[in-house]
């Protein structure tokens, strides 16, 4: 492939106390473009995700070995900032988790706290051009002040990625943002995902293979904590290198 | 088939199981719901009669000579003057016919001596009454209005009585003539201790209560709160930490009467604290409180769904921003519903006051954090253990206010909790 790499993981060992749950992952992910992990359960798919912004830092007993690069730039090195660096890469968990908050609050939080705008005028047009981007905002235009918690399921989600580019992050990460939600709301956030590509690098993890399918340019298969097959999306359904692989998207494992 | 048949018995056996063990439930909250209203009913019976005292009319004739002693009377002799002897003759120009010494005397105890003093005040006041006779409503003593309030007591045998046969024939005279009347108790509600029923009243030992649970919340909620969101969100988990938890999980099972101990041990004998005050109380209350605040704390913060916390780290929130931005408040219901349950926990706390000596018998309404006063539940305990008979209903007045506090107290938490409690 010869497009930019955004992404580069170098050998990274992921260990929860004894257990070891990620082994020697080696994942180059192209700037602008979606990027799908697939896999079955506790395949170690959505701890490699959780790496590349260091939320892994928060539980106590996880420990990481190896080396992941962002721009080139080392993540885990001593001089990198994990909240500085959570700045530039967005996240959108499995379940949506918008704060008991208004719906402007919940978009406006990430600028206030770090501070972007300057005055009340460029927050509330920087909150209506992320609700804009997440497909959002015809939706709640009428009633911004309603907590974030009352819109439905797929509101919710699409409210979170709202929330998420609002920071105008570069890299977004999506731990199955379509797990918790119908097929007509998941439509909706493929669609979205399709949109975002052009702005944002894109990694989504994801347990539907026909959603990697859909939304994705690249895919990459794990399985029991390795990495088993990366490459183009339309490749790995059609004709996967590994036999593993195969095995998975006809549904022989998993 | 056969099956089917097994099935159909014991199932039957277990409907019988599930009816027998709502009746056991049953049972359960109507012996505790009974008791409850045995309780409470006693207690309101007896309490509500101390909310009415008795008050006696009588012509009272401020004679000039008692008053003024001499001809270059000074108006301070005023203060001095023997207003009992008021009272006594003016008992007297009622029953015209008594003239025993001894009698007379036990005629003037219908009255309460605290009506001297508000028969001076009235002269120190009007000058003009001095010569005059007016007619007034004088507070009965204790045992009269007992005996007023409590018909059946006058059954009783003469020697077993509170008052005798000849007393007795008084009072029903003074009925007779309608110049006895109940009225609304008004010094139980502004007066300190005293060892006159009639005069004692529930304000000093209220306001005592109150000085002192202000210093174990100003005391108590910073530092439980600090310190179980430091525990809970900033600490390391190890070994240390470990300990301190199960050191206040320990804590919070300590007898509170150890807490009593150790502020006699420390804030009066090490640190020389004035004794008997609100803020020594105060301070050993909230040791005792913060445990408990602590341990609502944390388990208020554990409540808050880890998802949150992760959107706002996800956010680049730093780990002191997603505490206070979103944790804390969302947790603070909890927080404040765990500290007023502390709080009434120490309102209804005598033992360890007992060690710092709050049980004196103090008969000013306390006026400062340092003064020396008493708090509800002492009160009660004190009022319990005094033999006069008026102090029964005073005792059960007691309780019923200490009551509708902690009932106030744990609405407040009720109401907090319903009111700000999200959902998400």
């Amino acid at each position: 492939m010869t497009e930019k790499i955004k992404i580069k993981s170098k050998n990274v060992n992921v260990y929860y106390g004894q257990k070891k749950a990620l082994d020697k992952i080696n994942l180059e992910i192209p700037t602008n473009k979606v990027t799908a992990l697939i896999g079955p359960s506790g395949c170690g798919k959505s701890t490699f995700l959780r790496c590349i912004n260091r939320m892994n830092d928060t539980i106590d007993i996880c420990r990481i070995e190896g080396k992941i690069f962002v721009d080139e730039e080392d993540i885990y090195s001593t001089e990198v900032d994990p909240v500085l660096l959570r700045a530039k890469i967005g996240m959108v968990f499995q379940k949506p988790n918008p704060f008991p908050k208004s719906i402007f609050d919940n978009v406006a939080y990430g600028p206030k706290i770090h501070g972007i705008v300057n005055s009340n005028d460029e927050l509330e047009e920087l909150v209506i051009y992320s609700l804009k981007k997440a497909g959002l905002f015809g939706e709640v235009k009428d009633r911004l002040n309603d907590t974030g918690t009352s819109l439905s399921g797929g509101q919710q989600q699409r409210l979170c990625i709202a929330r998420a580019i609002a920071i105008s992050p570069q890299i977004i990460l999506m731990d199955e943002p379509c797990s918790a939600l119908d097929p007509i709301a998941t439509a909706i956030i493929e669609e979205l995902i399709d949109e975002l590509a052009k702005n944002f690098t894109i990694v989504i993890v994801t347990h539907s293979m026909q959603q990697a399918a859909r939304v994705s340019q690249q895919t990459a298969f794990f399985h029991m904590g390795s990495l088993i097959e990366v490459g183009r999306t339309d490749q790995i359904f059609s004709t996967p290198s590994q036999k593993k692989t195969q095995d998975y998207i006809t549904g022989k494992i998993g | 088939m056969n099956n089917l048949k097994k099935i159909e018995y014991s199932l039957k056996k277990r409907k019988r199981q599930e009816s027998r063990f709502k009746i056991y439930g049953l049972l359960g909250i109507a012996t505790a719901v009974s008791f409850l209203c045995i309780i409470l009913s006693s207690i309101f019976m007896e309490g509500k009669k101390a909310f009415l005292s008795t008050y006696i009319k009588l012509e009272v004739y401020f004679d000039p000579d008692i008053i003024y002693t001499s001809n270059d009377q000074k108006e301070e002799d005023i203060k001095f003057a023997n207003f009992q002897k008021i009272i006594k003759n003016s008992l007297n120009s009622f029953f015209p016919e008594i003239s025993d010494k001894g009698e007379l005397r036990k005629l003037s105890n219908f009255i309460s001596s605290s009506e001297e003093e508000n028969l001076m005040k009235l002269v120190l006041k009007n000058k003009q009454l001095v010569g005059q006779k007016i007619t007034l409503w004088l507070l009965a003593s204790s045992k009269i209005d007992v005996i007023n309030k409590n018909p059946d007591m006058e059954l009783i045998a003469e020697e077993d009585r509170l008052i005798s046969d000849l007393e007795l024939n008084w009072l029903n005279e003074i009925r007779s003539a309608n110049n006895i009347k109940s009225n609304f108790n008004k010094n139980f509600f502004v007066k300190a201790d005293s060892t006159e029923p009639e005069q004692a009243g529930i304000w000093g030992s209220l306001v005592g209560s109150f000085f002192t649970l202000f210093v174990t919340l100003i005391l108590s909620f910073p530092i439980a709160v600090a310190a179980g969101v430091f525990l809970e969100e900033l600490a390391p988990k190890n070994k240390f930490t470990d300990f301190i938890e199960v050191n206040i999980n320990n804590l919070a099972a300590v007898p509170s009467i150890i807490f009593g101990l150790l502020g006699l041990a420390i804030f009066l004998n090490v640190m020389h604290l004035p004794r008997s005050a609100p803020i020594v109380g105060g301070m050993v209350l909230a040791l005792m409180t913060l445990p408990t605040i602590i341990i609502a704390t944390r388990a208020s913060l554990k409540a808050v769904p880890p998802s949150i916390r992760e959107a706002a780290i996800g956010l680049g929130a730093t780990k002191f921003q997603t505490v206070t931005h979103h944790v804390l408040p969302l947790s603070l219901p909890g927080i404040l519903t765990g500290t007023i349950i502390g709080m009434s926990q120490a309102l209804g706390e005598s033992a360890p006051l007992l060690m710092i000596g709050m049980v004196a018998f103090i008969v000013d309404v306390p006026g400062s954090f340092l003064d020396s006063s008493t708090v509800l539940p002492v009160q009660i305990y004190l009022w319990k253990s005094t033999a006069a008979r008026g102090f029964v209903e005073l005792t059960a007045a007691g309780v019923m206010v200490l009551l509708s506090f902690l009932i106030l107290m744990n609405g407040i938490a009720v109401f907090i909790r319903q009111k700000f409690e999200k959902k998400w």
